[in-house]
This record gives C-alpha cells, structure tokens and sequence, in this order.
C-alpha cells in the first residue's frame, strides 16, 4: 500500500491528540480533585452525588431541628422541675397549715402569704420562652401561657391529635413534638395547679376544713406535671438518639459523596504517569518515523 | 526509416524526462500544501507508422515518447467518502458542543446550580418550620425563593442565549456557504475552458476541490461529476452548485428560540424558499437548535411549573401570620402557565408565608412548612425531577461524545487513506528524481552515441587505403 508522509502525519497527530487528551482529562481531575466535573464524565455517578448531596443538605437542616428542639425540651424539663421543687414546698407548707390546733390566725395568714408569692413564682416559671415563645403556650402568637390571674391563654391539643403541637422535624420520617401545653403539664380549670394553689392560699385562711381536698387536689396536680417530666425525659432521650444515628449519617453520606466525586488520589497519580509515559513513547516514535526520508541515505 | 529518427526519438527522451523532473519539482514543492494531488507526467511510447503505403514502410520501432499530459492523481470515491465522513463529523461535533453547552447551563454536579438553590430553600422551609413566629425565618425563605427564581431564570436565559448565538452562526455559515459556491462554479468555468483547450488545469481543480470539502464540512455536500472537468455540488437533494451557476441558501423560520415547535429554523433556497436537508455543521446546528436547545428549555420549564403547582398546592393550605389563606407562591407575570423564563415569587410580605395549617386568627403553628420543606425528599418531587433531567442530559451528552470521537477516528482515517493516494511521498519523488535523472543522462548518451555513429558513416566511410 502505498503510503504518503502526510498520512503518517496526519495519524501519528491523530494518535498523540488522543494521548494528550488523556493526558488533559487526569490532569484536571488532579487538580480539581474532582472525578465529574460535568453529567456527561458519569451520567450514573452525578446522579448519586446529587442524591447524596440532597441528602446532605436535608440532613444538615434536621442537624439544626435537632439543636432546636434540645432547646425546646431542655427548657420545659428545667421549668417543670423547678416548678416541682416549688410545689412541694408548698404542698410542705399545706400540710403545715393542717394543723390548725397549732397554729395562730397570723401564722396561718404567713402562710398562706407565702403560698401566694410561690403562685406568682409558679405562674412566672409557667410562662418561661423559648426565642420568645411561651414553652407552655402551645401555638400561640401571643408571649404568654398564663395570664395574671393563673388563667391558661394559650392553645389547647385535643389528646391523640398532633394539630396545635409544636414540632421539628429530626429526621426524614419523624416529627418530633418538643412542647407540653400548660392544660397538659398542669391540669386544666378547676384542678389546674395555679388554681388549685390559688384555692390552698385562700383556704388557709377562710376555710381550713377544705385544705384536706384542696392536699389532695394538689397531690393530683403534681402527678400531672411529673408525669409532664418523664413525657419530657422519655422525648429528650429519643432526640438523643436521633442525633447520634444524625452524625453517623453525616459521615457516612460524605463518604458516599467522595467515593462517587472525588478522584482515587494514587490510582490517578499511577494513571497519569502510566498515561504520560505512554505519551512520551507516541512522541519518541513519532520522532523517529516523521524525520527520515531517502534524502537522508542519497549523496 | 529515416537516418535520423533515432536522434529525433533522444531528443523527445530528453524533453519528456525534463518534463517529469520539473513535474517532479513540482510535487516537492506542494509536499505540505493544503488539498495539492500530486501530478504525474504521463509518458506514452510514440509508435512507429502501422499502416504501410507506398515508399512508406516502417520499421516498427517507434519514435521516442511523448510527455505532454501532466495527471493528476486522486481517487474519486475515496473523495466522496471523504466528504460524507466530514460531513458526519462536523454535525457530530457541533451536537456535542451544543450538549456541553446545555452541560455547562446547568452546572451540575456541584454547588452552584439549580440543585443546591432547591436545597437551600428547602433549608429555608425547615427554618420556618423551627421558628414560624419569627420575621427572620421567614424573610430568608422569602429571600431563598428569589434566589431559586434567579437561578431558573440564568439557566433559562442562558439557554436560550446559546440559541441565538446559533442562529446567528448559522447565518454566517449560510454567506459563507453562498460565496464559496460562487467560487467553485467559477473555478468549474475556468477548468472547462482550460479542458477544452487542452491545457492541464490540475491546480484550479485542487483549489476547486478544496472548496467542496469546505462545502461538506458546512452544509453536507456531495459531489456528482460533470463533464469536461466540472463538478456539480449537491446538498441534501438541492443542487447547489451547477457545472457553471450556483444557486444561494438562506436561513428561514423562528427567530425565538420557543417558536420552534411550529416553525423550526431551515435551511432554503434563497429562491423559491425551498427546504434544503444540510448536513455538517448546518446540520448539527439546525438538530441543535430545532431539538436539542427546546428539550432542554422545555425540561426546565416543566421543573419550574412542577415546583410552582406542588408548593402552590401546600401553600394554599395553610395559613400565614395573621391566620389569612396563603394563595399560590408562585405565579408568572402575565398569568400564563408558569416557566422557568417567567416563574415569579407571588409573596413578598415574610408575613404572607402560610407556615399554620391552623385557621382562625394568628397563631405559631409550622406544620404547613414542614410539610412544604418535605417536598425535598419527595420521589416525584422537583428535586427528582431535575436529578433526573440532569442525568438525561450527561447520558446524552456522553453518547454524544462516544459518538463524535468514534467518527473522528473514521475521519482520519478516510483522511489518511485519501492523502496516501493523492498526497506527495517524499521517497518516491526522489526515486523517481534519481530514475529521470539517469533517463536524461541515456538519452544524451545516445544523441552522442547516434552521433558516433554518423560521424563514422559520414567522414570515414570511403576512405579505404586513405
């Protein structure tokens, strides 16, 4: 076959484009470190990065409701301890009151001061905020939970319904509930804590012979709100968890994320010099085909 | 047979091999130049007379040679094989520019493009959804959205920028086209005189030839044979060049870029207004302009009427700040269906942000925002949705590539195959240099030698005992 220089050239061109066009592609993912720099380098792999990526950033906002919620639940758990300690001292003082043979009237109306000024405490715990929100209000637009008089003035949760709770979400399938509505954590109307204080404050003074009701009434309301306590505790231990599968997540989709995207730092380097020592053998030979012709044998 | 018949027969080897040599320089000088077939002197035995008459009688030997045909060597088809292949790899190639283009529209994968804005403003719903009583949370969603919006509308545009600019090529491309037809059926008339001169005209037909290379390169030309010399040039059925008339192309249809679906852009005869089938670079840039740059916008435009019903539909559910019905999030300005070129943020006030599902006055429910920022993890939703146009277009656009840098190894290699027939080979010329050379230096050796010989006939016949 007959076979001009020109053809030589134009193939052995041919054959070191493409070898430096290799050469090209591992250089870039070298020093973008990056396997895909565009859909059309792995239809297959963008896809999974951008799923992984997604999932990164659903999983960085969840990060976030998690240090929300936490908040949220440490708040109320604290209010609601306090709280407690509170309503023992005054259910300490009630049973003190009880002795009415003991006691003169103005002992009795000490108390009964002092059981008042723990009901302002109470009230004052009750409508704790969380970034301006009362933690015990439910979803009100309102700042407050309770009003001056011990009255509830927040929203209600018809129990077994999520409408009117306060939420975050913590992870894909879950919403977690980080509130307790005052009527939940304190009973509601006439057994609610604040009145039922309210009612021991009066008694001791007015009505002695009802504190017996009125002890019993309180024991009921204090079961209410450590059962709030546990409800807490129990949520507080979930979103525990929760966080911990979160940073196992995190790091596990970064991982994902380089395996799909980022280069195999050594198999690249191996690649590239495998590739240039290939492209300097297409240059050494072209070298040697391209440069004699008969010239170089005639005299 | 004449006595000096055999002077005269040195004298037409003399001439004929000098004649090879300067064609020989000839070929070395053009070794490198573009689209040169190399030439050959053509020599042919002068026969002696074959028909006999009276006092005419012939030897049978002839009477030298004759060298007055320079050839030019080239292979018709391997020609034609050449621009068909030309022609694929140019289409090829512009149907990949035009996807790695699109590629870089959407920048993905990676932290810029459209993706990582939904991501954002699903970040931005999950931040109301912790705080819906505050102005904050909901002005950055308001902000997130926009920033979406902005990011539909550069991709869109930029699109659609890409489309023009391709118009605009191929406009060029069509002048570019018309002048070079003009060329080549002016160069067919001058072959056709110098032909039926008689006159070798090898070097008007290589520039004439160059020419219709282009010419497939463009628009996709094939080349039909004429007589004396010409070529007639054909596009996709229209006969573009005519042994010595050339007809015009131009550019007709849509000048908008979503007005192709009733009207797509064609090339046509300037007169008359014909359809022409281009291939080449015409063809690539009509397949890109006519369906790969309208799939695309068109893509993009169902992601954004998706993303606009879907929240629009939540959105409507739910309640704002001051316990009103939230309406639609998204709208287009002139209230047709909505685009990513006109999708436009419908709430501007962060209070209108419909975060409640709770009716009847104000309230800090965020249940409606949760279930807005969950759309993220939807399998249909937008997120989905534009994964799945993204890894359309890399499939695409890979096959594309394959594709292309499959023909372009065909290409040169038809390339290599046409210049290993009409190309210069070095060693042959200097063989053949070597073997006029010697040719010359016989045929002088034998006017020489003739020349013995009559000298011996004419001063020293006779001379017997002289």
């Amino acid at each position: 076959m007959r076979i001009t220089q020109r053809a030589v050239t134009l193939t052995s061109l041919q054959g070191l484009n493409r070898n430096l066009e290799a050469l090209g592609k591992l250089q870039n993912q070298l020093t973008s470190g990056r396997l895909i720099n565009k859909p059309s380098d792995s239809p297959t792999g963008t896809n999974k990065a951008m799923q992984t990526r997604a999932e990164q950033a659903a999983v960085a906002q969840q990060g976030r409701n998690v240090t929300d919620a936490k908040s949220w639940l440490d708040q109320g758990s604290t209010s609601l301890l306090q709280m407690l300690d509170m309503t023992q001292r005054i259910r300490d003082l009630t049973v003190q009151g009880l002795n009415t043979g003991a006691a003169s009237p103005e002992s009795q109306k000490a108390l009964a001061t002092e059981i008042a000024s723990l009901r302002e405490g109470l009230l004052n715990m009750a409508n704790t905020r969380v970034a301006g929100r009362p933690v015990f209000g439910g979803v009100t637009a309102g700042d407050k939970a309770y009003d001056p008089t011990g009255a509830y003035v927040g929203t209600t949760v018809t129990p077994g319904s999520t409408v009117g709770t306060v939420t975050r979400r913590v992870s894909d399938s879950e919403l977690l509930r980080v509130d307790l509505t005052g009527p939940e954590a304190f009973g509601s109307g006439a057994d609610s804590l604040f009145s039922v204080v309210g009612r021991i404050a009066n008694d001791l003074e007015n009505s002695p012979a009802s504190l017996d009701d009125d002890l019993a009434a309180l024991d009921v309301a204090m079961k209410t709100m450590q059962g709030a306590v546990a409800d807490i505790g129990a949520r507080g231990a979930r979103l525990e968890r929760v966080e911990e599968v979160q940073i196992e997540r995190t790091l596990t989709l970064k991982a994902q994320l380089g395996a799909v995207e980022s280069i195999d730092l050594p198999l690249t380097i191996m690649n590239l010099s495998m590739q240039e020592t290939g492209y300097q053998a297409a240059l050494a030979a072209t070298a040697k085909v391209i440069s004699p012709t008969l010239l170089d044998f005639l005299r | 047979m004449s006595t000096f018949s055999g002077l005269n027969a040195a004298t037409t080897a003399l001439w004929a091999q000098r004649r090879a040599l300067d064609v020989t320089g000839q070929n070395i000088s053009n070794v490198n130049t573009a689209g040169y077939s190399r030439q050959r002197a053509d020599m042919q035995a002068i026969g002696g007379s074959a028909v006999p008459a009276f006092y005419s009688t012939s030897s049978g030997i002839g009477g030298g040679v004759n060298a007055n045909d320079v050839i030019r060597i080239r292979d018709i088809f391997l020609e034609g094989r050449g621009h068909t292949e030309h022609a694929n790899n140019t289409r090829l190639t512009e149907e990949a520019g035009a996807l790695a283009q699109v590629e870089t529209a959407f920048r993905e994968p990676g932290e810029y493009g459209i993706q990582s804005l939904l991501a954002d403003m699903w970040d931005g719903w999950g931040d109301v959804h912790n705080a819906p009583d505050t102005g904050a949370a909901r002005a950055q969603v308001i902000q997130q959205m926009d920033t979406l919006v902005g990011g539909l509308h550069f991709a869109s545009a930029s699109l659609d920028a890409q489309w023009n600019q391709t118009r605009e090529n191929l406009t060029v491309l069509a002048k570019d086209v018309n002048a070079a037809a003009r060329t080549v059926a002016d160069l067919n008339q001058a072959i056709q005189r110098a032909t039926q001169l008689g006159v070798p005209a090898n070097d008007l037909a290589d520039q004439r030839d160059l020419l219709v290379m282009g010419l497939a390169d463009q628009v996709g030309g094939t080349v039909r044979q004429g007589k004396d010399g010409m070529v007639d040039v054909v596009v996709g059925g229209m006969t573009l060049v005519a042994g010595t008339s050339a007809s015009q192309l131009a550019v007709s249809g849509t000048v908008d870029s979503s007005g192709t679906g009733g009207d797509p852009v064609r090339l046509v005869t300037a007169v008359g207004g014909y359809t022409v089938g281009a291939g080449g670079t015409a063809g690539g840039q009509l397949t890109a302009m006519n369906a790969i740059f309208p799939k695309y916008q068109g893509e993009l435009n169902t992601l954004a009427g998706g993303l606009a019903t879907a929240m629009n539909a939540l959105h409507a559910e739910g309640f704002d700040k001051l316990g009103n019905a939230g309406g639609a999030i998204f709208d287009s300005a002139d209230g047709t269906p909505v685009t990513a070129a006109n999708i436009r943020l419908a709430v501007t006030d962060p209070d209108r942000i419909a975060a409640s599902r709770i009716a009847g006055g104000p309230n800090t429910d965020n249940s409606n925002a949760d279930r807005i920022a969950q759309l993220r993890a939807l399998t249909d939703g937008p997120d989905a949705d534009y994964r799945k146009l993204v890894v359309t277009l890399g499939v695409e656009a890979a096959v594309a590539n394959r594709t292309l840098s499959i023909q372009s190894v065909i290409t040169t290699q038809v390339d290599a195959a046409r210049e290993s027939v009409a190309g210069v080979n070095i060693d042959e010329e200097m063989t053949n240099m070597l073997s006029f050379q010697h040719a010359y230096s016989a045929a002088a050796r034998l006017v020489t030698s003739i020349d013995e010989m009559l000298d011996q006939l004419i001063n020293r016949t006779g001379r017997v005992g002289l």
